[in-house]
């Protein structure tokens, strides 16, 4: 019986499976994306497909895995097969995540889930890079994978990763990724059978279960306060990259019986471009901007989210369906939707920091045989505790830098500056944090796409504090589109300039 | 003899000259593990570096690697850097360095793993006295870096001046892909101790010649930032034994070898995790001198924190990469992991109804509830006394014991939680050993070392006592509780090898590599760092990958004594096979793809001193649960285990 003197040392041991998972998908991956930007996530599942836990790396998978391994279930798993997926109508968020799912497998039965998502390089589609601008359909960004058995009762089935493989710009470095995503599933296995031979089926699946319980108390312990709060936001996405013309969105925020209910009544219908996300990627914002309300020490699974309801009209662009393409809905609608969660907080009396960047600024080059993807930092709001830190990822992303030098030993680009955008942090009693400015020049013929955005609304400032200045995108010291895509030149140079923080407060 | 006295923060110095006071005779040699670069960077206070930049990459210590530092907690910043940003110039100049072309891009072709031919290998003593410039190798097999704009005269001259009229007392002059050719770096740093002799210069390539610029920039500015005060330090420690009748000192290095004074002064980053290291060089020691050369975690736990290391073979495991104060420091270390999780962690009960164990500790004042010292919350100290654990006279230092105190504040937290003060205690108890367990399975699970296979090697106060816990907890068949188990890193120092290191960076597929031109290599580098036994690492991993493994390199000559049966020596494919079998081992898979080394590591030295242990009394062995008070530290014996004393001293636990 698990009881409140021992879920700290239940919290651990989960925690450290996880833990264990993301040490072996780093060490072992072969591309830049995963292994020098961490853009990935792993977590564990119990046989009823809860998550139990989940290894911190990225916010936007937060919420966004107990859709894949529902999707997963649908499909009568056997123990041992591990599935692949990334269609966002089967548990997916966008094409570039490639979601594994093991069914881990104990004297014959399913006792729990390994589930490792990573952002892939390349997924095939009409740009290389697979995060394309001007898609509408879903189709149009890669190859779309539902739910599909990749080993079938641990045995891989090579036909179909040569159909994968097949449909990718860069197979091998697939390949290799998709060993290490393997690997990962394989420790999460061991690791969970492990402790349910030490400590018995039962009390891992009780204490699991207790665990759930005792996120879900944290999480409604701090929305206790809060009881009869109401509130409504407003934002804009600066186009859907097919058009310029904004996307709106709203919320209306109640906190009731303790929990938090959102209701995107009033959002945009789905919109041509792919901007879209569909609902998990919604909840993962959600369940952000709570969990940056609690404190750092509670455990990242399920629970928190049982204080969370969600409601959108049929046909919305946070909710989206199938034909829609979504590429970008993951990357810029998620942050668009913190931004637009934390304004509906602030609207009810809670304090939280100025906005941020609101963008991860997408760059994707695409060359012969080779394709590059990043994204960039920029200024983080500032708070009541102080200036916003500058230069960093901020809402629904934290994947690190490439580093120059590794950069421009794979790729035939040379970095011509990387700096702190000086004076770009709104100003006020404490500064907002500052952009970034990342200037590119290609030695080969190539193309460019960029996703971003905060190019025309500014990050805002609060409690009287100034907004953080507007991004732009630069080829050859022109303007660009806030999404566009170009064909480039040997010795063009794209320059990049991230959005500041707002500030916080009335300067002195 | 085993011999403790307090530290002298003012000046650690004073402190190791006070400890030889009860000496009567000449000390044989004098070893010493110091936390001064550790506590200049916690407290940031080192000196005012200049750092020589190039044009256009000035704010990389300022944008480190782009990753907030807390995933929720969106207001809490990075310690700063150690340079100040107005400290920072720019220079004109710039070096490319790219890849051979690409392979034929048939849809088959990898741009991440482009990463094939050598480029121009760069070799950098780590530990040579003699040879602290960086020597520019000239093994290239594929092509040189680009120069995209030469270092001129004319911006020189400027850039010298620019520096001087900073009146800096370091110069750090870190420039874009040194690691691959570091003329820029050298004539930039000859310029300037060329315009103003006695100017202390360092260069990023001489402290770390590898790719990835912010690491080594960070890495060469705590070497910067520490040196001078660390010269000062070990030079003023030098003179006072000197005039103590006592030899020169040695200093521990992070990697858990020994360095001469002079040596370690200008290798000042290299010292940053020099005290944690010499727990687990003491453990190997202890194993060795029990005849017992495998694998074994190591379990060292203090008053607020525990450290969690790994041996295999019988050596400390060393890894480059580490990070003090929010500093990395990609040098190799003795694999140390530490968890918020000691005898002084507060228990509490958090806004989830939870029991919690840290990682706030009462530390040394007020320290325990029990100590009486002014502590009111209840620690896992007085939950070990609770539950009859700790002697309540067994505690070093003398200090009388309030177990009812203790008792008293378990009971409050006991009553919130509805249940026993004993279950409380026990609980307690758990969740602290639950964090240790997590440490130790960090250090080996991760690393493909599977825990059963281990001895835990269990010091420090508190290591004695969750021995028996951590080790059912991760299904380890023994324990050694050592001899002077609460003052092993000092025996550490005092058995530690000296030992020196060098490295080259290399890039090279394995298929380029043939025997002869590794036996070169590895020639050239038992040359800049020499000794009688020597190892030789190449540093391997598959075109694309990130992190590497380290694999032993066998060449003939250089290995003749390295007990290697092949005697041609090593050639890329006998290192490629090596390498991925370590890869299978590790994570499970091999790939179809090449696999390249990185870089070669070279280290060489003395044999590590032997000693002799020698039981002072007689014992018998005892069967749990039992408590038994050692000289410095309390040895719990769970129920189920068995304790056989040693004639070295210590003690071996067993599964009865």
């Amino acid at each position: 019986m698990t009881t409140a003197l021992d879920l700290a040392v239940w919290s651990s041991a989960f925690a450290m499976i996880a833990e264990e998972m993301g040490s072996v998908l780093i060490r072992g991956a072969l591309s830049p994306n995963i292994r020098e930007r961490r853009d990935a996530s792993c977590a564990l599942f119990d046989a009823e497909g809860r998550m139990i836990a989940q290894a911190a790396h990225i916010p936007v998978h937060l919420g966004a895995l107990p859709e894949a391994v529902r999707a997963v279930r649908d499909c009568g798993p056997r123990p041992g097969d591990v599935f692949l997926l990334n269609s966002p109508w089967a548990g997916g968020s966008h094409l570039p995540d490639l979601t594994m799912v093991e069914a881990i497998a104990l004297d014959g039965v399913i006792v729990g889930y390994a589930v490792v998502r990573a952002h892939h390089a390349d997924v095939g589609g009409m740009s290389p890079g697979s995060m394309p601008q001007g898609a509408t359909e879903l189709v149009q960004e890669g190859l779309v994978l539902p739910p599909v058995r990749l080993v079938r009762g641990g045995v891989m089935d090579e036909e179909l990763l040569a159909l994968v493989l097949a449909n990718v710009r860069t197979p091998d470095e697939r390949r290799g990724d998709l060993a290490a995503q393997r690997a990962s599933c394989a420790a999460g296995a061991a690791g969970w059978c492990a402790l349910i031979a030490r400590q018995g089926r039962a009390a891992v699946e009780q204490a699991g279960a207790a665990l759930l319980e005792y996120a879900e108390r944290r999480a409604l312990a701090r929305l206790a306060p809060l009881e009869g709060a109401t509130s409504v936001a407003e934002d804009w996405l600066e186009g859907d990259g097919v058009s310029a013309r904004e996307v709106p969105l709203r919320v209306a925020l109640r906190v009731h019986q303790g929990r938090l209910h959102l209701d995107f009544a009033g959002t945009s219908p789905m919109v041509a471009g792919n901007v879209n996300c569909p609902i998990q990627v919604t909840r993962a914002a959600a369940l952000f901007v709570l969990r940056s309300l609690l404190d750092d020490d509670v455990p990242t699974n399920e629970g928190i989210a049982r204080a969370i309801t969600i409601t959108t009209p049929d046909d919305c662009c946070v909710a989206a369906r199938s034909p829609a393409a979504v590429a970008a809905g993951n990357v810029e609608m998620s942050q668009r939707l913190t931004d637009l969660l934390f304004a509906a907080l602030a609207a009810a009396g809670v304090a939280v920091p100025a906005q941020g960047q609101g963008t991860m600024n997408n760059v994707t080059f695409g060359g012969r045989g080779w394709t590059f993807y990043e994204t960039l930092g920029g200024g983080q709001g500032a708070s009541a505790k102080g200036a916003g830190p500058s230069g960093v990822h901020v809402g629904m992303s934290n994947t690190r830098n490439t580093p120059i030098e590794s950069l421009e030993h794979a790729y035939p680009i040379v970095i011509e500056r990387y700096a702190l955008r000086e004076g770009s942090g709104g100003a006020g009693e404490h500064r907002g944090g500052e952009g970034v400015i990342r200037r590119y020049r290609v030695l080969e013929p190539c193309t460019v796409t960029l996703l971003t955005e905060r190019r025309a609304r500014a990050p805002k400032g609060a409690q009287g504090g100034g907004d953080g200045a507007v991004g732009a995108n630069l080829l050859n010291g022109e303007p660009l589109p806030a999404k566009c895509r170009r064909a480039l030149s040997p010795g063009e140079v794209l320059e990049i300039r991230t959005p500041g923080g707002g500030g916080w407060g009335r300067p002195r | 003899m085993a011999h403790k006295v307090l530290s002298t923060p003012g000046d650690q110095g004073e402190g190791v000259v006070a400890s030889l006071d009860g000496l009567d005779a000449r000390a044989a040699a004098i070893v010493h593990g110091t936390t001064v670069v550790t506590n200049l960077l916690l407290e940031r206070r080192g000196a005012r570096v200049v750092l020589v930049t190039t044009a256009g990459a000035e704010d990389v210590l300022f944008l480190r690697r782009q990753d907030r530092v807390s995933l929720y907690d969106l207001s809490r910043h990075h310690p700063a850097p150690l340079v100040a940003r107005e400290d920072v110039i720019g220079v004109e100049e710039r070096l490319v360095v790219r890849a051979a072309a690409m392979p034929n891009a048939a849809g088959d072709a990898t741009a991440a793993t482009a990463a094939t031919a050598a480029t121009a290998a760069t070799a950098a003593t780590t530990a040579t006295a003699a040879n602290t410039a960086t020597a520019a190798a000239a093994l290239t097999s594929g092509p040189a870096p680009i120069v995209e704009r030469a270092l001129d005269a004319t911006e020189t001259t400027r850039v010298v001046a620019a520096t001087l009229a900073r009146n800096p007392e370091i110069v750090l002059v870190a420039l874009l892909h040194s690691y691959a050719d570091a003329s820029h770096e050298q004539a930039l740093a000859a310029a300037l101790r060329a315009a103003r002799p006695g100017l202390e210069v360092v260069t990023s390539a001489e402290v770390l010649p590898e790719i990835r610029e912010y690491e080594r920039f960070a890495t060469a500015s705590a070497e910067a930032y520490a040196r001078p005060a660390v010269m000062r330090y070990l030079d003023r420690l030098t003179e006072r034994l000197h005039a103590a009748g006592q030899p020169a000192p040695s200093v521990m290095t992070s990697g858990g070898g020994m360095q001469s004074a002079g040596t370690a002064a200008r290798h000042a980053a290299a010292l940053a995790l020099s005290g944690p290291a010499g727990g687990v060089v003491g453990a190997a020691a202890v194993l060795r001198a029990l005849g017992d050369g495998g694998d074994a975690l190591t379990m060292d736990i203090g008053g607020t924190s525990a450290d969690a290391g790994l041996i295999l073979g019988g050596e400390p495991l060393v890894e480059a990469g580490g990070d003090v104060a929010g500093v990395p420091i990609a040098l190799p270390r003795v694999l140390v992991e530490t968890v918020s999780a000691g005898g002084g962690s507060i228990a509490w009960i958090d806004d989830g109804g939870a029991l919690r164990v840290g990682p706030r500790s009462a530390g040394a004042r007020p320290g325990p509830v029990a100590f009486g010292r002014g502590g009111t919350e209840p620690t896992v100290t007085d939950a070990q006394l609770v539950l009859g654990r700790i002697v309540a006279r067994g505690m070093s230092g003398g200090v009388a014991l309030d177990v009812d105190a203790a008792r008293a504040a378990i009971a409050g937290l006991a009553a919130r939680l509805g249940s026993g003060v004993d279950a409380t205690a026990r609980a307690i108890l758990a969740i602290a050993d639950a964090e240790m367990a997590r440490a130790l399975r960090r250090v080996s699970v991760e690393r493909g070392v599977d825990p059963r296979r281990c001895v835990l090697v269990a010091f420090g106060g508190g290591g004695p006592l969750h021995a028996c816990a951590l080790a059912d907890a991760l299904a380890m068949p023994r324990i050694l509780v050592p001899p002077f188990a609460g003052v092993l890193s000092a025996v550490g120092l005092a058995l530690a090898p000296e030992r020196r290191e060098a490295a080259m960076s290399l890039l090279m597929p394995t298929s380029q590599l043939s025997a002869e031109l590794l036996a070169s290599m590895d020639h050239r580098l038992s040359k800049t760092a020499e000794g009688s036994e020597r190892r030789t690492y190449a540093r391997m991993r598959y075109r694309g990958q990130g992190h590497e493994l380290e694999i032993p390199v066998f060449t003939r000559g250089a290995a003749a004594g390295a007990g290697s049966s092949d005697a041609a020596g090593d050639d890329g494919a006998a290192l490629a096979t090596r390498f991925a079998e370590a890869h299978a081992a590790r994570y499970g898979f091999t790939l179809p793809a090449e696999a390249e080394v990185v870089a070669l590591r070279h280290e060489a030295g003395e044999p590590a001193r032997r000693v002799r242990f020698q039981r002072e009394q007689p014992a018998n062995a005892v069967t749990g649960p039992a408590t038994l008070a050692l000289s410095d530290a309390t040895l719990f014996v769970a129920d189920g285990w068995t304790a056989t004393p040693l004639d070295t001293g210590g003690w071996m636990l067993e599964r009865a």
